[in-house]
């Protein structure tokens, strides 16, 4: 009972590090982003975007604003203890985005992610992750992004 | 779109960036990372300064493709590599990156077009390719 107990304490502190195995791993969905006209709007100007569509009476949204509702899915991978992935040693590497269809104001969007291969050289773990975006089940957008994450000292 | 031809050229689009528009991305995308606003959390971990969102630095770049395409619901497929920072000094100019794009194939009423994105003449994106519909 005492060894458990350590054992389970002991994972806490000193998480074990991903490894390949992880890919597969999907988690619960983050609960629907509603995409409203207001936020296209200043996405867009943000990008220094003036393209009529992002302003119009039935805008769509920069198709990059993608990663602004992926990354609400982020929150599950860095909070799964069990792999010991800090945002703060994390580098996006590369991203690539499948669009379906564009999104427009009023959708609820569902992010589910899913990760989809490890690699650990070392003291760095490359990690491709997967965000399924869809709208009422269809499909809009797969967001893939590679993140670098270097281990803390302590893990290497 | 008529007659798209791979060499064609999209021509080049230069975005300056300060200090000013990294703090509205990061309002704008809620990405509230330190070293978007913190030159102090920034060297912290080994960076130069404050840096500019890769994201809003794909984004921003798109912007050349979209308009070329008119309709920005055409872009069926983005990616990019994120291989240098655009670092971003607090200055009244701040920085500036320039984009170019040209068309690579066209295939199935797809065309392919490379980007490239250059700030203080480094290349700031690797691989940079957008697939555009354009029947």
């Amino acid at each position: 009972m005492r060894a458990a107990f350590w054992r389970l304490s002991a994972t806490k502190l000193h998480p074990m590090p991903i490894t390949p195995e992880h890919a597969g791993r999907t988690y619960p969905p983050a609960p629907a982003y509603r995409v409203s006209r207001a936020k296209i709007a200043e996405f867009a100007v943000a990008l220094k975007d003036d393209n009529p569509a992002y302003f119009n009476e039935a805008p769509i949204a920069p198709p990059t604003f993608a990663a602004v509702i992926a990354a609400q899915a982020w929150g599950a991978l860095f909070g799964d203890d069990e792999l010991g992935l800090a945002l703060s040693r994390t580098v996006h590497a590369d991203q690539v985005f499948d669009f379906h269809r564009p999104l427009r104001e009023g959708d609820d969007v569902t992010a589910q992610l899913t990760i989809e291969k490890v690699r650990v050289r070392g003291n760095l773990d490359m990690v491709t992750i997967h965000v399924a975006l869809s709208v009422d089940g269809e499909p809009v957008c797969d967001a893939r992004s590679t993140l670098m994450h270097t281990k803390e000292a302590a893990d290497a | 779109m008529p007659d798209i031809q791979p060499g064609d050229i999209l021509g080049e689009l230069r975005v300056p960036v300060t200090r000013f528009d990294v703090v509205r991305y990061s309002g704008a995308s809620t990405d509230f990372n330190e070293i978007h606003f913190s030159d102090r959390r920034a060297k912290a971990i080994g960076l130069p300064g404050v840096l500019a969102h890769g994201m809003w630095t794909m984004g921003a770049g798109l912007k050349l493709v979209t308009d070329w395409a008119g309709d920005p619901g055409r872009v069926t497929r983005y990616r990019v590599r994120f291989t240098r920072p655009v670092v971003v000094p607090d200055t009244d100019e701040g920085t500036e990156v320039v984009y170019t794009g040209t068309v690579t194939d066209v295939v199935d009423g797809l065309a392919t077009v490379n980007l490239t994105a250059t700030c203080e003449n480094a290349e700031v994106l690797g691989a940079a390719r957008a697939e555009v519909r354009i029947d």
